[in-house]
């Protein structure tokens, strides 16, 4: 065994086997150190994450190390998190300012420079923080909508998150109305202008620049769901369906084949309520776009049966 | 007690919120849950949708009418057999997502009723007790 081979041997991060191209950005000459010992930040000094970070990073940049790539994903997931935090009174959804917020992340992750002598935090919080507010400047109301109804779809959107665990149900608009001190009316109209809201497509690529063009922002999210996987198992990638992520293929999978409702899927799924309804909503409106109804032959079977 | 509101707009996605908003205020009514009333919109936007496609129409007719604590929504009329046949099919595979499937899973139930030379689509959809 060379003194490569054993250091392969005794490297938590198994490099062989594993797809992608290495992205070499340096000389291979710093192959020799050894692998911090302890797998995340979770009670490590400043010192110590560091150099966690450094060492998972060369994985990354100078051996192509997927897994090193996750796992800096993985750690840095609570910094995301907190930055989203300052932007979730804005009416936007938590998850989806996470999952916006995880792209900048990975684009920092990606493009860290070993050589410039910065940490990682440093570099990857604007990145983050840039990328969340770039969604905010992207997305916008497709038709004019008065001020009081936008910021009553706020309310309503938290309302709404705070209500359906409460009462372990979906809440009725007279719930609503009270709980926003607002009108059922006025409920319903908030509810019907949310459709003219805007969202950039989870589908989008992240990285024009050189990335993975085919890949989805959904596809650089969180580790494969089990369940996710089971729905993969039977499923064809029919044309339609092909241009659903995982995620969407699973609740609408939920909905219309296993009879859940809305909140159940929430339940199984993580996510909330109102979520499921824009991602359900979103779904059938890719479905058509891509296949003009729901009854073209061939296309809209989420198996491979026809 | 009957409570009935009869729609005629122009068939044209942009007249959708219009029947939305009426739905929505029967829905309340009944107190119906948010959910309860995305899943009426949703079949009623997706019938909509497919009689406009089938159908070249120039306007739709809906009718919606609380009866017996439940909201029914009649469509209609309509004169394609190839609709009638979408609704009427049973779904094309035990895993198949098409216009029946879609409808069945989000109302209580739905028939294809008789109507002179056409049919009526009648959605009913009640509020499920807590």
């Amino acid at each position: 065994m060379t003194p490569r081979d054993d250091r392969r041997a005794s490297d938590p991060l198994d490099l062989e086997g594993l797809p992608g191209q290495p992205r070499r950005f340096h000389d291979d000459e710093d192959d020799a150190e050894a692998a911090p010992s302890v797998p995340a930040h979770a009670g490590r000094g400043r010192d110590e994450s560091e150099k966690l970070d450094q060492y998972l990073l060369r994985r990354y940049h100078l051996h192509g190390d997927r897994k090193a790539r996750e796992q800096l994903i993985t750690m840095y997931l609570p910094l995301v998190r907190s930055l989203a935090r300052r932007y979730a009174s804005r009416g936007e959804h938590f998850d989806d300012l996470v999952q916006v917020g995880a792209i900048g992340l990975i684009k920092a992750i990606d493009r860290f420079d070993l050589s410039r002598g910065v940490e990682l935090t440093t570099y990857a919080t604007p990145n983050i923080v840039g990328e969340i507010k770039r969604y905010f400047r992207d997305k916008g109301w497709s038709v004019r909508v008065p001020r009081g109804l936008q910021e009553l779809n706020i309310r309503l959107n938290k309302v709404i998150d705070e209500l359906v665990p409460k009462l372990q149900r979906s809440p009725t608009i007279n719930e609503l109305a009270e709980a926003a001190s607002a009108t059922p009316e006025e409920v319903l109209e908030a509810l019907e202008t949310s459709q003219a809201y805007n969202s950039i497509s989870l589908q989008a690529s992240p990285n024009s620049e050189g990335g993975d063009e085919d890949a989805g922002l959904i596809d650089y999210l969180g580790g494969p769901e089990a369940a996710y996987e089971t729905m993969e198992d039977r499923t064809t990638l029919a044309p339609g369906f092909a241009k659903l992520d995982a995620r969407e293929r699973y609740i609408l999978h939920l909905r219309f084949f296993e009879g859940l409702t809305q909140s159940q899927i929430a339940e199984r799924v993580g996510i909330s309520q109102m979520h499921v309804s824009r991602l359900i909503r979103r779904s059938l409106e890719k479905l058509r776009e891509e296949i003009g109804d729901l009854d073209h032959p061939g296309v809209s079977s989420v198996s491979g049966e026809q | 007690m009957r409570e009935s509101i009869r729609l005629e707009v122009p068939a044209a996605v942009t007249a959708l919120p219009t029947l939305r908003m009426v739905l929505g205020g029967l829905a309340v009514h009944l107190d119906f849950s948010l959910e309860e009333l995305e899943d009426l919109s949703l079949a009623a936007t997706e019938l909509l949708r497919a009689a406009l496609d089938s159908e070249g129409l120039e306007s739709w007719s809906v009718e919606m009418a609380v009866v017996d604590e439940a909201l029914h929504v009649v469509l209609g009329p309509y004169r394609s057999p190839e609709l009638r046949g979408r609704l009427q099919t049973a779904p094309g595979g035990p895993l198949c997502l098409d216009l029946c499937r879609l409808i069945g899973s989000t109302v209580d139930s739905f028939a294809v009723e008789d109507d002179g030379d056409g049919f009526m689509v009648r959605l009913v959809k009640g509020r499920r007790q807590a």
